[in-house]
């Protein structure tokens, strides 16, 4: 469905620095300086696939979505989407992709959604029976019955983020890039959004690559991840594989009838954070059961969590690792 | 007055620096400058090769009218017009409130946000007009004719500035005046031809409601030792009765602004 | 071909829902556009004076009100929205769809067409009652008036359409669009009759596509050239229409391959 292999982009970017002087001497000479936003990275994705596209800010996620969506043109290496060329903007290619964006927008600013609606039917050549049958579901399903007839510019963030959604599933796609979808919306439109991209991967079989900087998003929609830093791509598999091969460690959390002083914490593992009546313990994850045990056994223990560590914790680590390797 | 001039020195350094950043406009910028002034002048020059002397200009002298209209539309769309622009933007956008924030004389961050300095070379190429026009004329200006036709300049700048002032004080209330601006440069444009051309309704109009002849007529005339005492006057209390009454509208926008809450 | 028709026509429908949206710009323009008047009174103060190559004041005043009708009908802005929607990004939106971003622009400036007729209505009017006989008696004349009218637009929109795609290639290129407008000015009949030049330098105005973007129009409105020289302007006209948007979509497909916002 997608496949990607040595993709790479270059930039030419000019180099200046600061102060009038410098700002003189480059009206003469430029300094002209190669950026490898995306160097040398190789994935494929199936059918009905949901992958999370992790990396920090820089780390070449738009530019690979760019690449993607038949946006930008690759230095080289090879990508295929949906068995087409994505650079060769093919009709077939484009009517059967969407790529949503958290900071820039297809809605008409100064007219409401339905008019976008209805420039989509009409670029997309939608018969108007199916268009209507579909936008009466994404309405249903994205609760935008009312907020489409208000003009654009007058909807909330959260509400013009839903209707974007809607505007870029009309031609019902079968792959979706989305780029950070959620950014700055609120936790119940956060939920919308989520649940509504997993519905329509469930019911439609389409493909989804989702850029987020939200954890939760990531927890929520995606059992895959690929994680890339500095245009090189660092992990790629199953959420729980990257916390198992990261931090094997479990965490737990003891929180105790009395208090409890520190030398009777030894033995059940790592402490990382104590408190008179509380304590935080890593374990490996194979001696969970003894630990906690023991614990029940010799601690006056009132509640117990045992979980893995924050997935941001674990990505920091991960970043961190890379930085040390490149370094 | 030194913080005032402290926050100008930093802004024009901020303008300088980003005009520098694209040198090709730099350049290009300029040599446009000279082509539009050079193609202001086609009309006139056609009409003269036709005719000795119009409305009681000859070329030359109406030359003197186009010189001064250069160099004060280069103030105009060099140091005015950015900024206005700028300022339409933030209140549609809403950052305006952080410069609300700063501890200094809103009106004076908001007037001096943007420049843009290519717009000088109408200022060049205006002086060349001018002493080209001079030139054909054979004719030298005293000192204080010069020192005169200069005064009213300044004072056209601030009548401009007052217009403006005014516009972007609009924005505050109507938030679409981006395209004011657009239609006042327009009007502007009719400010290169000597204001005796214009009869009638007109006449009165560019005289007492946007007072075009103060801008561009009374300067030349004072250069060329023409203009009447009494005129200018009145050119120099018009400036300053425009500049006050922005500053008064201005301070009633900005109350307005904040206790609506942007 | 009967697709493209009904998807155009709904690209029009949008294309027109905005333009209303955007109604108080286009009145602003429209009331900005007030050059012809000023020259209009520039050269009327000189035709009283004298009559200056055969146009008294009458005449005058019959070849501004026609110019400012034209243009204010065969105006076109394209290049500036090009321009910044590649400069912050927005063309990717058009990029992603299945459609030519030219076939969009096309549609967003004509649906612009009906509106300007009903906000010209007084310049109608008034023309009608002020210039009144001066307008050509000939039929075949106002059969052609709309084509040449469109034609006038059409050489500006695809002039703009090849300038902005040259943005993709160099950011600075809308300084050209600056170029391309003062010699509009100048060489197209706006400012000036164009009798009014030496006829040395008419003949060489001739070649230009400027003439042919207001002069044409208006001096075939005015019958001021016979129904042949509308049919030739007009050939001319197609002729620089083909050429610029030949170049336009070349250039544009180039820019394709260049085109690249940065971001993470």
């Amino acid at each position: 469905m997608i496949s990607v292999s040595h993709l790479t982009k270059h930039y030419q970017v000019h180099k200046r620095q600061p102060g009038i002087a410098q700002a003189l001497r480059s009206l003469w000479k430029r300094q002209y300086e190669s950026v490898r936003a995306v160097d040398d990275i190789s994935f494929s994705i199936a059918p009905g696939e949901r992958v999370g596209f992790l990396g920090p800010n820089g780390a070449g996620k738009t530019t690979t979505l760019k690449m993607l969506s038949g946006l930008l043109h690759p230095t080289s290496g090879e990508v295929s989407v949906l068995g087409h060329v994505p650079a060769l903007r093919s009709r077939e290619f484009l009517s059967s992709i969407m790529l949503v964006t958290g900071q820039k927008q297809q809605l008409i600013w100064d007219l409401p959604p339905a008019e976008t609606f209805e420039l989509n039917r009409a670029i997309y050549g939608l018969d108007r029976a199916v268009f209507k049958r579909t936008l009466d579901e994404l309405v249903l399903a994205l609760r935008i019955d009312d907020v489409m007839f208000k003009p654009t510019r007058q909807l909330s963030l959260g509400e013009r983020m839903t209707c974007e959604l809607a505007a870029a599933l009309l031609h019902r796609p079968r792959v979706l890039f989305l780029d950070e979808p959620t950014i700055g919306l609120d936790v119940t439109m956060q939920g919308v959004v989520r649940g509504f991209i997993k519905r329509y991967n469930e019911e439609t079989g389409a493909s989804v690559l989702l850029t987020s900087h939200d954890m939760d998003d990531v927890a929520a929609l995606c059992p895959r991840i690929i994680v890339i830093d500095h245009g090189r791509l660092i992990f790629d598999g199953t959420l729980s594989g990257l916390v198992e091969q990261q931090r094997p460690e479990k965490r737990v959390t003891l929180r105790f009838g009395e208090d409890v002083v520190a030398a009777r914490l030894q033995g059940l593992g790592r402490v990382v954070d104590q408190a008179a009546r509380s304590a935080v313990i890593q374990v490996p994850a194979g001696e969970l059961r003894g630990v906690v045990q023991k614990a029940f056994a010799e601690l006056p223990i009132v509640d117990l969590l045992a979980e893995n560590a924050p997935l941001e914790e674990v990505l920091a680590e991960l970043f961190a690792k890379s930085r040390e390797a490149r370094a | 007055m030194s913080r005032t001039l402290a926050i100008l020195g930093v802004q024009l350094r901020r303008s300088v620096l980003v005009a520098l950043q694209y040198r090709v406009d730099f350049v290009l910028n300029a040599v446009m400058a000279v082509f539009w002034t050079a193609s202001s002048i086609v009309p006139l020059f056609v009409l003269y090769s036709n005719r000795k002397s119009v409305a009681g200009w000859t070329w030359p002298e109406a030359l003197v009218v186009v010189a001064c209209f250069t160099m004060l539309k280069g103030c105009l769309s060099g140091a005015i017009q950015p900024s206005l622009q700028a300022v339409v933007e933030q209140v549609r956008k809403g950052t305006l409130d952080f410069l609300l924030l700063k501890p200094a004389d809103a009106q004076l961050l908001v007037s001096t946000s943007r420049f843009e300095l290519w717009r000088t070379s109408d200022v060049v190429s205006g002086a060349l007009v001018l002493v080209y026009a001079l030139v054909q004329l054979g004719y030298t200006p005293s000192v204080g004719a010069v020192a005169l036709m200069a005064l009213l300049l300044v004072s056209a700048v601030a009548i401009l500035y007052a217009i403006f002032i005014v516009v972007i004080s609009l924005a505050f209330r109507f938030v679409k005046v981006d395209n004011l601006s657009y239609l006042f440069m327009s009007i502007y444009d009719a400010a290169r031809w000597p204001a005796s051309v214009f009869r009638g309704v007109f006449s009165f109009v560019f005289t007492f409601v946007i007072p075009l002849a103060l801008m561009t007529t009374y300067p030349a005339l004072a250069l060329l030792g023409r203009l009447a005492v009494t005129d200018v006057l009145i050119a120099l209390a018009t400036a300053a009765a425009f500049f006050l009454a922005a500053r008064v509208v201005w301070l009633r926008s900005i109350r307005h602004y904040t206790s609506a809450g942007g | 071909m009967k697709r493209f028709g009904s998807m155009f026509a709904g690209l029009l429908r949008v294309a027109f829902a905005e333009a209303v949206a955007y109604r108080g710009e286009f009145i602003v323009w429209f009331l900005a556009t007030n050059m012809p008047l000023v020259m209009w009174l520039l050269w009327s103060t000189v035709a009283e004076e004298a009559p200056i190559g055969g146009f008294g004041p009458a005449e005058i005043a019959a070849y501004f009100i026609v110019t400012l009708i034209v243009r204010l009908l065969s105006g076109a802005w394209v290049v500036w929205q090009m321009t910044e929607e590649i400069r912050s990004g927005t063309m990717g939106q058009r990029l992603l769809r299945p459609l030519h971003p030219f076939v969009n622009y096309c549609a967003e400036n004509l649906a612009a067409f009906p509106l300007r007729l009903v906000v010209l209505t007084p310049v109608f009017i008034f023309a009608a009652a002020y210039v009144g006989g001066g307008f050509t008696s000939s039929w075949a004349q106002w059969a052609l008036a709309p084509l040449v009218i469109l034609g006038a637009w059409a050489i500006g929109f695809t002039a703009q359409l090849l300038i902005g795609a040259l943005a993709m290639h160099w950011q600075s290129a809308v300084s050209l669009m600056d170029f391309w407008l003062g010699l509009y000015f100048v060489f197209s009949g706006y400012l000036m009759p164009l009798a009014l030049f030496p006829a040395g330098l008419r003949e060489a105005i001739a070649w230009l596509p400027f003439p042919y973007m207001i002069s044409l129009p208006v001096q075939t409105l005015l019958g001021q050239i016979d129904t042949a020289a509308t049919l030739r302007g007009l050939l001319v006209q197609s002729a620089y229409i083909g050429g610029f948007l030949l170049s336009a979509l070349l250039v544009f497909r180039a820019g394709l391959r260049r085109y690249q916002v940065f971001g993470g």
